[in-house]
């Protein structure tokens, strides 16, 4: 089956994000095809390239980059969404004037539209809300 | 068929009661997170309506230090059941 997901929470501040982490592992080992995640609301700081988390403590954004490298899942994030809580790629940074970037590829930004079409085209869709 | 999903628990937030007004005779409950303390026998008894139907995760027991602790009318799946779960079921609702 092809599968979706949808996260909504924080990472860190909610257990969303492991609990996603943990269910897309589960999809894959079953055979199922993981087609994206996408990252929405408080979601968007999983795309944060500049998190450092303690050692010892799991790295949510190389978790996602590892699945998305080793999977080919696509790692969708909600540009409004991210861009009002300083989240921008490259091409974003330019158009707003502003120095760095936080977002960078395999994650994406995306709009809505493209989670419609997620929903749509996948056999399951499931949401993780913070 | 349709699987809904709960991460709060009934102790702390009245959203099992949105989940179980959204439910139709033939779905099914899973408690995820803070949501399997509602499969404790002092708390299960919000969930009397789906008695059968009622699951939770094994993998949120066990850090919670509850797993064994269950009602006996409680089906505990782990990860890998949940996505069972979703296999089985048209959609899956998250209420949060």
């Amino acid at each position: 089956m092809r599968y979706a997901i949808l996260l909504m929470g924080a990472p860190y501040s909610h257990q969303a994000s492991h609990s996603a982490l943990r269910f897309a592992h589960a999809v894959l080992a079953r055979g199922h095809h993981l087609e994206a995640v996408f990252f929405y609301h408080d979601g968007v700081y999983n795309a944060a390239r500049l998190a450092a988390p303690p050692q010892d403590e799991p790295h949510l954004v190389d978790a996602w980059m590892a699945i998305a490298s080793e999977h080919r899942v696509a790692l969708q994030v909600c540009i409004a969404a991210a861009l009002r809580r300083g989240l921008l790629d490259e091409r974003e940074a330019a158009r707003h004037g502003k120095d760095g970037v936080s977002v960078e590829p395999p994650f994406e930004l995306t709009g809505l539209g493209q989670l419609i079409d997620l929903g749509t085209r996948c056999d399951r869709l499931i949401t993780f809300g913070p | 068929m349709l699987l809904h999903v709960v991460n709060r628990s009934p102790a702390t937030s009245r959203v099992y009661q949105q989940a179980l007004s959204g439910m139709s005779s033939e779905d099914r409950l899973l408690l995820i997170e803070d949501g399997v303390q509602g499969a404790l026998p002092q708390l299960v008894r919000y969930y009397a309506e789906v008695e059968g139907r009622l699951f939770a995760l094994k993998e949120d027991l066990e850090s919670r230090g509850l797993l064994g602790r269950c009602d006996a009318s409680v089906q505990v799946v782990d990860v890998d059941g949940f996505v069972e779960l979703t296999e089985e079921a048209e959609r899956t609702v998250s209420w949060y």
